[in-house]
């Protein structure tokens, strides 16, 4: 269980961020931004597009595979990586800047994931009866 | 905040609430089976329409919630979401508040409010 959750998140992660660089790299395609049909067509004409719609549809499929075992509270909290992966990835492919208050939230989110990884290895408790 | 703020805040919170424990309920059970039966399965449950029915609801309520306040408050409201799924997964799934559990996730709670107040 504790590799079907690692890969699983793993992935999870993976199909959230690149949906997130590829929205930006979507966005950037289509510059300006402007409530038209030209940007419209601009948007469907960026082959990134797509690749979202894709990352999103691997993320949803993802995501229903874990939640056949992963308790939704936890789970839910730890789908949150993806913030910091954003972050990290926002600096590396485009240059952005971020502050204190970023790293630390970061930090807590990273912390927060270990403890979540560490009660999971800890064993489930049995489900109460419902 | 305005009350129309103060709506739309509470609507994402419902509907992303909502939509994760239907989620849940559709990909929980005992006579799901494996593989592509298992999808067969949950595409015949109401849970998995009603979750993406949310989903999308939801994404038109973040739009709408997003023109009005700055993307950093935004942020900030929203990490109440993983308290509230975490409180309804309890209450409808039986789902144990180990110590080390909940630490981890008001951990992950205050992270995304801590990156929002800096944004």
């Amino acid at each position: 269980m504790r590799r079907f959750y690692f890969i699983g998140f793993l992935v999870l992660v993976c199909f959230d961020t690149f949906a997130q660089v590829c929205f930006k790299l979507t966005a950037n395609h289509a510059m300006p931004p402007e409530a038209s049909l030209a940007w419209v067509l601009r948007v469907m004409s960026s082959p990134w597009v797509y690749c979202a719609i894709g990352c999103y549809i691997g993320a949803f499929v993802t995501w229903m595979v874990l939640l056949e075992h992963a308790p939704i509270g936890p789970a839910f909290a730890a789908s949150h990586l993806e913030v910091v992966s954003v972050l990290a990835l926002s600096v590396v492919l485009f240059d952005e800047h971020i502050g204190a208050p970023q790293l630390i939230g970061s930090a807590l989110i990273l912390a927060g994931i270990v403890c979540l990884a560490i009660s999971e290895t800890e064993g489930e408790p049995p489900a109460a009866a419902p | 905040m305005s009350t129309l703020v103060v709506l739309l805040w509470l609507a994402n919170i419902v509907l992303d609430t909502f939509g994760q424990l239907s989620f849940k309920a559709a990909a929980t059970g005992p006579d799901l089976g494996e593989g592509l039966a298992r999808w067969r399965a949950m595409a015949r449950r109401p849970w998995i329409w009603l979750g993406v029915a949310a989903y999308v609801a939801e994404f038109l309520v973040w739009l709408a919630f997003l023109s009005l306040v700055p993307l950093s408050q935004g942020v900030l409201l929203g990490s109440i979401n993983i308290v509230a799924v975490m409180v309804a997964g309890r209450m409808l799934f039986a789902e144990h508040f180990t110590p080390l559990r909940t630490l981890g996730i008001l951990l992950v709670a205050c992270g995304v409010a801590v990156v929002g107040i800096g944004a």
